[in-house]
């Protein structure tokens, strides 16, 4: 154990240790360490680079603030990159390394950009990568040739190419109280709703429950701060309706009272328990939060203030009192304020020197004389540190006098030589989460800093985050914001004792020390490597508004999104500008509050992230070695290919099949709504353009339906299986838009017909049977009834029985030939479809995909989604027949609009291949076939095939004109592909336009 | 009669699973059902449909929002406005329901091949159905028989609490397979049984 | 964003669409008006503030229901079945959070 251990207080686990490495090296430390305490305490100095300049980093904070010890954890190759080392639990095997450096941390090549910093100020790389304004490096090419370089010389972590191993999850959770935060505030709020059975969630972004109380050294209820906090988190956890999440930070709030919060469930284990989450993506519906989420301490800015060893005095307080670490041996503290103080009373009870307290007022309060004198070391009133020295370790301060009235050092200079320097700026509440859900922030002067917005959703704040300066306050505070939660009043009741030093709780007004000289780097953004001298050459550009200063500076933006830096760097800017911090503004806060990783967001949507849609006949296909295709959501087969074949050769052998014999394809998929109800036939002519009423009951009837606007929604046949009983379907693909669209209408503008619509899509399984075989295949297997043509003529439906499966058979054809589909309990498909196949067997039957349905379809000039893109309407389609004029439906006053019944539009025709290549969907019809430049377009191919029965290649298109330039010849244009070529343009109807052969 | 097939096929694989080191959270299994109907109600005759549904099952359904009704071998649930399901071991349940409602009341349909259950039974049934569905699943929020229409990404379904600790879950035939697997993946935290 | 449904009870917006907006009027199925087909098919008005909106809770019950949103910052002010649009009595009484006024 390294002499910075401490024997006797922290929370760690002193009897076991835990071994890990760092850049290499290793390390032990244990349980209840974090990076930081366990490399601290063995004297590490050196965290990392910083972001431009390289420069030699330490810690600055002990929490989720850290803008410096940022670290990346490997796990096998996967690289976890910007964790801060303050937050980072260790394990045993532990991997971590620093970042930002080359070849090393402690040699570093990029740290001569130091001497350069003139050239790397703010705006650097607007003004330098412009580019000249002509040449092969004009305009913005400059950057990107140079943007390899930079990219490497300047950044955080290195993320991983590799397949995410870890596994997130999301939790959806509801409570009646969020508290967020865990801190006596927390604690008293969450304790104060529980017990009033209220259902609360309270998170805690630490391992360990208890905030502030963790660390301050102060007795409440007469126990130490630290017992009484884990007592009262035991006793939370206890209830039944209270959930402690620990490893958890809220990083958004949103609407309707919706917070996302991120719990930390495996980082700190070496081996992921079986299924559990790496992280877990809370989302949280709370009916009130209490936000009690403390405060965050601010650096002082003065030259030097980012070397190792300079750290927040309250982040040298926690590493002594809850980690068991000195972070110096000998400790200077720098303040405005009287917080630090009690960091160095108990870093002096912890064993360490304190050689001197830099305090910018000339006066101070009582309290923390009192305390200074317990500390020791030299009180030096008035004064500032107006330097640092050291290299990769601090070595000593520059102690000089404060001029109260211009905020500059100057006059004699001491050297105290010290190995860290606990300094303190005041306090900011973190006031994230509000500023996510509400206004802009209040300032508040006595504090120096800004306040919680009012409200714009139901939360309540207490402790530091909404001003509280001590931790009676808070705990009054909280228990009333926990009170009033739960629908009651603040109570007067008293609240746990605490026993605190009484302190000045108002900081002095001062950010930055500016010295005589000028010299050295005077941080603002320790993350991003934005000086005070960078924020002043902003206004200096005309850069002020707050917004224009984050971009062009970058102040406050990256991992830590400026948790220390805001306020300093608005205090700058403002006394640049000669204005006050609140006439300054601040920027608002936006989600996340701290970084979470993209796969926590995506929890278990991870590969192909849609659902797989099967068919009742899917493992059949897959058995039968179909090449399946997406068709939506559904999996459909494409093809049957016998080995060796091709995509086309395995069509066209399927397609003939039909043509010639018999052939079987699933149509399981298509959209199959039950509209039932006495007014179901009125519905029906309302929103279909031709008339169904007068469907007789045992019969189908094609559809068309048309949207508002008069152009073509969806087509299908619906079948009359009753009077009031109707069975319509629809395209697979438009199966959602048109129930959604039929049950607006009822809903919204006919509520008053007796209509209901189920989505039986799924209760039916089917198969469409064609081909000029397909009624003796039926005849074999069907029992209960006879399919001839006078029992089930075209668009006929009759009931039967296929091996003890009742079955319904409508006489429906896609492909042209005699066909049938058979619909059967989706249970029973396999069995059914089985069944047809065996019938089928001395017909040579043969199951066909999506590729021959196509061709089949295309060849009868039959349209689908492919020409009903949206975009046409019933005349664009030939389907003017089906427009009635007897009655009114939906579209028909919107559908004979002047640019809707041009005749010039873009029409349904037929196009063959003249030079016997294939046709590409897309490609676009030209009347000229120059290819040199772009030619008018005329239209464009919406489907191709190669077609058995003509023995060419042939497409539908829409094209202008359409009928009227039936046997002209025209050019396919088709750039991407490469395909030109003279095409015929024909009638749609390319096989049997008199219907012969469905009909016999 | 032809035996239903199971749509979760490959996916259905009984034993235990996950996270083993302690007893399993939650059994999953697929109830399978005799008969799932689902009724329809105009407005105005909600009361008769539901006394018919009474008739018919003995199922006495309150005319109140997402409540049900759990029996031992059957259920009935309201899901939507004006709309239930009855769920019942017995076959053939539909044809019974549809004579006794007459389309004067409303209309009825055969689900009992459309719509899939899946159990989800045990401990962390709350847990492991609170990663898949915006749904506040707590007991106070979601007695014993109520039930609720909700969705998971494309996955409609809708979960009746059929026990202190168990949920059925409805969802489409056609998608039970994939639900299923995820509701296995999202279990295996907790260990889980396949029954 | 949340919505409270009228029969499911308040839920992630994730589970509706959006179906337009609430205020227009579709004229009666046989007018032949262009006028009047062309306000409902297409004339919108944008405000920002107060605006009634249809809703489908397409994840959930699939009710359509009229929903009174303030644009500018989501909160939702009533919701009811657009069935029932012409009678606002049985507009949700239910008191959302979000229109809690925070307490503090």
């Amino acid at each position: 154990m390294s002499g910075r251990r401490i024997a006797d207080r922290g929370r760690i686990d002193r009897n076991r240790t835990i071994s890990f490495s760092f850049d290499g090296k290793r390390y032990s430390g244990h349980p209840g360490d974090t990076l930081a305490s366990a490399l601290l305490a063995q004297g590490v100095t050196l965290f990392g680079r910083s972001f431009k300049y390289h420069r030699p980093r330490g810690v600055l904070t002990a929490g989720i603030d850290e803008p410096n010890a940022l670290v990346t954890v490997l796990r096998g190759k996967k690289r976890d990159a910007n964790i801060p080392a303050t937050q980072l639990e260790i394990y045993d095997g532990l991997v971590a390394e620093s970042q930002n450096r080359f070849p090393s941390l402690a040699f570093d090549v990029g740290a001569a950009n130091q001497p350069a910093g003139k050239v790397f100020s703010a705006g650097f790389y607007y003004k330098t990568f412009m580019g000249p304004v002509v040449g092969p490096l004009r305009g913005t090419r400059f950057w990107m040739f140079c943007e390899w370089f930079i990219r490497r010389a300047a950044g955080l972590g290195r993320a991983d190419h590799e397949p995410e191993t870890a596994r997130y999850q999301r939790m959806n959770a509801y409570c009646d109280m969020l508290v967020v935060g865990s801190g006596p505030a927390g604690l008293a709020a969450a304790r104060a709703a529980a017990e009033q059975g209220k259902r609360v969630i309270v998170t805690e972004l630490d391992p360990v429950a208890g905030g502030s109380a963790k660390w301050s050294g102060e007795t409440i209820a007469g126990k130490p701060a630290a017992e009484w906090a884990a007592g009262e988190a035991e006793a939370l956890a206890d209830m039944d309706n209270v959930r402690l999440l620990t490893r958890t930070h809220v990083w958004g709030y949103y609407d309707g009272n919706t917070l996302a919060a991120l719990e930390r469930v495996g980082d700190h284990q070496p081996v992921a328990t079986p299924g559990a989450p790496h992280q877990r993506h809370w989302v949280i519906r709370a009916d009130t939060v209490v936000l009690a989420t403390g405060a965050f301490e601010r650096p002082i800015v003065f030259p030097g203030n980012d070397r190792p060893g300079v750290m927040l005095a309250g982040a040298a307080q926690r590493y002594a009192a809850e980690f068991g670490v000195l972070p110096g041996k000998r400790i200077a503290i720098f303040t405005n304020n009287d917080t630090a103080y009690a960091a160095a009373a108990e870093l002096a009870s912890a064993g360490a020197t304190i050689a001197a307290i830099v305090d910018t007022r000339q006066v101070i309060s009582a309290g923390a004389r009192e305390l200074a004198e317990r500390a020791g070391g030299e009180l030096l009133l008035g004064q500032a540190v107006s330097a640092t020295s050291g290299g990769k370790e601090l070595s000593g301060i520059t102690v000089q006098q404060l001029d109260p009235v211009t905020g500059s050092a100057s006059g004699a200079k001491r050297s105290i030589s010290v190995d860290c320097l606990a300094m303190s700026g005041g306090w900011s509440p973190a006031i994230h989460l509000a500023s996510q859900a509400g206004a802009a922030p209040k300032w508040n002067d006595d504090l120096q800093a800004f306040l919680p917005p009012d409200p714009a959703q139901p939360w309540l704040g207490a402790g530091a985050f909404s001003g509280d300066t001590n931790t009676a306050d808070a705990l009054r505070n909280g228990r009333n914001a926990g009170l009033k939660a739960a629908g009651g009043r603040a109570s007067r009741a008293q609240v746990a004792k605490v026993e605190a030093p009484t302190l000045d709780p108002f900081p002095a007004p001062v950010f930055e020390i500016r010295t005589a000289d000028g010299k050295g780097k005077a941080l603002v953004d320790h993350q991003l490597d934005v000086t005070a001298e960078d924020v002043r050459l902003a206004h200096r550009e005309g850069f002020l508004s707050v917004e224009h200063l984050k971009r062009y500076t970058t102040l406050g933006m990256a991992t830590d999104q400026g948790k220390t830096s805001n306020v300093p760097g608005l205090a700058i800017m403002a006394e640049a500008r000669g204005i006050s911090i609140p006439e300054t503004g601040t920027t608002r806060f936006r989600p996340p509050f701290a970084p979470v990783a993209l796969g926590a967001l995506a929890a278990e949507r991870t590969g192909d992230v849609s659902p797989d849609r099967l068919t009742p006949m899917h493992d059949w296909h897959i058995e039968r070695g179909a090449e399946m295709m997406p068709a939506g959501l559904w999996h459909r087969p494409r093809i049957y290919a016998l080995p060796g074949e091709t995509l086309e050769q395995a069509y066209v052998r399927e397609a003939k099949t039909v043509r010639a014999g018999v052939g079987m394809v699933d149509v399981s998929t298509l959209g199959k709504i039950a509209v039932q109800g006495p007014d179901a036939a009125e519905f029906l002519d309302r929103v279909y353009t031709n008339k169904f009423s007068t469907l007789p009951v045992g019969k189908a009837r094609y559809g068309l339906m048309l949207r508002e606007d008069g152009l073509v929604l969806d087509d299908g046949t619906t079948w009359r299986l009753g009077e009031t009983d109707f069975l319509m379907t629809t395209t697979t693909a438009a199966a959602g838009k048109v129930m959604q669209h039929l049950e607006c209408l009822l809903d919204v503008h006919w509520p008053g017909l007796k209509v209901a619509l189920t989505s039986v899509s799924d209760q039916w399984a089917g198969a469409a049977i064609s081909g000029p075989d397909s009624r003796r295949v039926l005849e074999r297997v069907v029992k209960g009834t006879k399919v001839d043509n006078e029992t089930l003529p075209f668009m006929g439906i009759v009931y039967g029985e296929f091996d003890g499966a009742p079955v319904m058979i409508c006489r429906l054809s896609f492909s042209g030939e005699l066909a049938y589909e058979v619909y059967c309990g989706a249970g029973h498909g396999t069995h059914v479809w089985e069944a047809l196949m065996a019938a089928g067997e001395p017909f040579g039957i043969l199951p066909y995909g999506m590729e021959a349905l196509g061709t089949l379809r295309i060849e009868k000039g039959h349209v689908t989604g492919a020409e009903i893109d949206g975009r046409v309407t019933a005349r664009d389609l030939y389907l003017d027949w089906m427009l009635s004029k007897k009655k009114p439906f939906v579209g028909s006053a919107m559908m004979d609009r002047e640019g809707l019944a041009d005749e010039e539009r873009i029409r349904l025709v037929g196009l063959i291949a003249l030079d016997g290549q294939p046709l590409g969907g897309g490609a676009h019809i030209v009347e000229d076939n120059s290819r040199a430049e772009p030619n008018e377009s005329i239209g464009h191919v919406t489907a191709f095939c190669y077609s058995p029965v003509l023995a060419k290649y042939i497409a539908l298109a829409l094209v202008r004109g359409g009928k009227a330039r039936h046997g002209q010849r025209a050019f396919v244009a088709d750039p991407l592909r490469n395909r030109y070529g003279p095409v015929e343009i024909v009638s749609h109807h390319f096989f049997d336009p008199e219907g012969s052969r469905m009909h016999g | 009669m032809v035996e239903r097939e199971s749509p979760l096929g490959t996916a259905y694989k009984p034993g235990r699973h996950g996270n083993v080191a302690d007893a399993a959270g939650v059994t999953l299994s697929e109830t399978r059902p005799g008969s799932i109907v689902e009724i329809v109600a105009w407005p105005g005759t909600e009361k008769a449909a539901l006394a018919a549904i009474k008739s018919v099952t003995g199922l006495a359904l309150p005319d109140k929002p997402r409540a049900g009704v759990v029996k031992s071998g059957k259920a009935g649930l309201g899901f939507a406005p004006r709309r239930w399901l009855v769920i019942d071991d017995k076959e053939g349940l539909a044809a019974e329901l549809k004579s006794a409602i007459g389309i004067e009341t409303g209309a009825v349909n055969d689900l009992s091949h459309g719509r899939t259950v899946i159990r989800v039974a045990g401990p962390r049934a709350e847990w492991v159905l609170s990663k898949l569905f915006a749904v506040d699943f707590s007991v106070d929020a979601f007695p014993v028989s109520n039930g609720c229409s909700t969705s998971h990404h494309e996955i409609f379904a809708q979960i009746q609490r059929t026990g202190r600790n168990q949920f059925d879950v409805i969802v489409f035939r056609s998608f039970a397979r994939a639900f299923f697997t995820t509701l296995c993946h999202a279990a295996e935290e907790t260990g889980y049984d396949v029954a | 964003m949340r919505i409270s449904c009228p029969y499911c009870g308040q839920r992630d917006v994730v589970e509706f669409t959006y179906q337009g907006d609430a205020t227009v009027e579709r004229p009666d199925p046989a007018s032949i008006d262009q006028n009047a087909w062309n306000a409902f098919v297409y004339d919108r008005a944008n405000p920002a503030g107060r605006h009634r909106e249809l809703w489908q809770h397409s994840g959930g019950c699939r009710a359509h229901l009229v929903v009174e949103r303030d644009t500018v910052n989501h909160v939702i002010h009533s919701v009811a079945f657009a069935g029932e649009k012409q009678s606002p009595k049985t507009a949700s009484k239910r008191k959302s959070p979000s229109r809690r006024k925070a307490a503090s």
